[in-house]
């Protein structure tokens, strides 16, 4: 290394997030980081560039001149890696995440109007019926999961009802994508992940034909009739961009809930406090909760041309990974970034990304956690955790997520229809009110006569 | 004080119309945000500011008389 080299990269650290220490460590580490190298090189995975630091991340994030999202799965550009340290043995673009303006900017510009604040407005009353009826299956018992029998459930069957997939086919998508994610790649069961996988796959490929052949509203009708920089992108190039749609919508919004719900179940003093001021502190509660849980912990990148970004020169070619959990621990930014405050101010957290790579499904986000969240509170207000059955992802490298988190309450009375029944009253409602559409086409919210 | 949404930093993230609804408005097709009015009405500044505090792409500025 020429001194040149050396004096670049003098601020070194061995940084692996996909070891359990760096979970158990996190906030030692990160504290360590912001300290000593809030951006530091680290000679794990080929070697990367690690930025921790909130003023570091943030001036990164917002530099799409230097910086490149590209995935060339296929080598016909710059051999760019995507947004995955280190590299996955996918050959498979995640979608316009790993692609670049102007294509990146097409595809948003082809969603936005099924995302956007007004267009996910007009599900509320859907989502708060599929939380219902999820809570109804256990509500006489006393006991739930809130992963298995609540947050996985909505997250996913929404995220299918937007993108024009039959709500009920919500089982073939749940576990594989779940799975995919907390599953050790060196694990006996992945295996049995990969069969579900391609069970889900194929069902997604026949999805696309069908809407292609009999259009029907929804994500995926945007992106048949999309055309991207000029051209009909391939069917291997949608099905990338609908398993973006997929893992962003299913496993990020089901690890915020179940970590706030059981941050809440050991604060009873704060829930209670939270469900009785609701009114004015539900938004800074759940922007509370995505900060310190930050979901999808951050993202890489390659440096698209030599550079020097905040006080840090840069090579072409060099990756870099922004981590959007530990900038939202940053002390210059967030008072007491160890401590939950739900009523927190100037809470500019990171945990959407930044820029024009910023998730684009953050207002479904939000309103599927605020009624699966504030549902609880009404119907199950004394939960009780269980400490000994919660299972929490070993490493939080790629999500940071929970598999299981059993509770007790106090039984109550059912208001309605089980979770299937109220699928297929759900579909209809979809289906003659014309739900799917783009807000472009339909602004009325739906109405539910029950 | 007068209010300001730079269209190139903004990427929608929404929490400015959140803290100040009568002071930002979405846009119903992508979420950008723009001010109702560019003059911040008596008693909104407090708002504005935290709005301003809170923007994630920092794409939100202020002028004039605080008062």
């Amino acid at each position: 290394m020429s001194a040149e080299e050396a004096d670049r990269k003098k601020n070194l650290y061995h940084f692996d997030r996909h070891t359990p220490e760096y979970r158990h460590q996190f906030e030692a580490i990160t504290a360590e980081m912001h300290a000593r190298c809030p951006i530091a090189w680290s000679d794990t995975y080929g070697g990367h560039w690690v930025a921790a630091g909130a003023r570091e991340v943030f001036e990164l994030a917002r530099s799409a001149e230097y910086l490149s999202n590209d995935h060339d799965v296929n080598n016909e550009r710059r051999g760019y890696k995507g947004i995955t340290i280190p590299t996955p043995q996918s050959m498979f673009q995640s979608g316009f995440l790993e692609m670049d303006p102007p294509e990146q900017r097409h595809y948003r510009q082809a969603l936005n109007p099924y995302l956007s604040p007004a267009a996910v407005a007009r599900w509320t009353p859907v989502v708060a019926e599929l939380v219902r009826a999820c809570l109804d299956e256990k509500i006489e018992t006393g006991r739930i999961d809130f992963v298995d029998d609540l947050a996985n459930v909505v997250p996913a069957v929404l995220t299918l009802a937007l993108m024009g997939i039959p709500m009920k086919h919500w089982t073939i998508y749940c576990e594989p994508i779940h799975a995919a994610v907390y599953t050790p790649p060196d694990s006996p069961d992945m295996a049995q992940v990969r069969d579900r996988q391609i069970e889900m796959y194929r069902d997604m490929f026949a999805q696309l034909k069908a809407i292609k052949e009999n259009p029907r509203p929804g994500l995926i009708d945007a992106l048949a009739r999309a055309v991207i920089n000029g051209r009909t992108p391939p069917d291997l190039e949608l099905l990338g961009v609908m398993t973006l749609i997929i893992g962003g919508g299913f496993d990020t919004t089901t690890a915020l809930t179940a970590h706030a719900l059981e941050w809440l179940g050991e604060h009873p003093d704060q829930r209670e406090r939270l469900s009785r001021e609701r009114e004015t502190l539900l938004d800074s509660a759940t922007e509370e909760f995505l900060r310190f849980y930050t979901p999808a912990p951050g993202d890489g990148r390659t440096i698209a041309a030599d550079c020097e970004i905040a006080g840090q020169r840069f090579k072409e070619g060099e990756r870099l990974w922004l981590s959007w959990a530990m900038a939202n621990r940053d002390p210059s930014v967030f008072p007491g970034p160890n401590e939950i405050d739900l009523a927190r101010t100037g809470n500019r957290h990171h945990s959407f990304g930044l820029g024009i790579h910023r998730c684009i499904g953050s207002n479904v986000a939000r309103m599927v956690f605020k009624q699966m969240a504030t549902a609880v509170l009404d119907r199950m207000p004394d939960y009780r955790c269980d400490p000994a059955g919660a299972v929490h992802y070993q490493t939080i490298g790629v999500i940071q997520g929970m598999r299981h988190l059993p509770a007790t309450f106090t039984p109550g009375a059912r208001l309605g229809a089980g979770l299937d029944e109220t699928i297929e009253a759900m579909r209809r409602v979809c289906d003659e009110q014309w739900l799917a559409e783009p807000v472009t086409v339909r602004t009325a919210t739906a109405e539910i006569v029950r | 004080m007068k209010v300001h949404v730079d269209p190139e930093r903004c990427q929608g993230h929404t929490l400015c119309a959140m803290i100040a609804p009568e002071m930002f408005e979405l846009d119903d097709i992508d979420g950008h945000s723009s001010p109702v009015t560019e003059q911040v009405p008596a008693g909104q500044e407090a708002r504005v500011a935290e709005a301003v505090r809170s923007c994630p792409e920092q794409a939100i500025s202020v002028s004039g008389d605080p008062a």
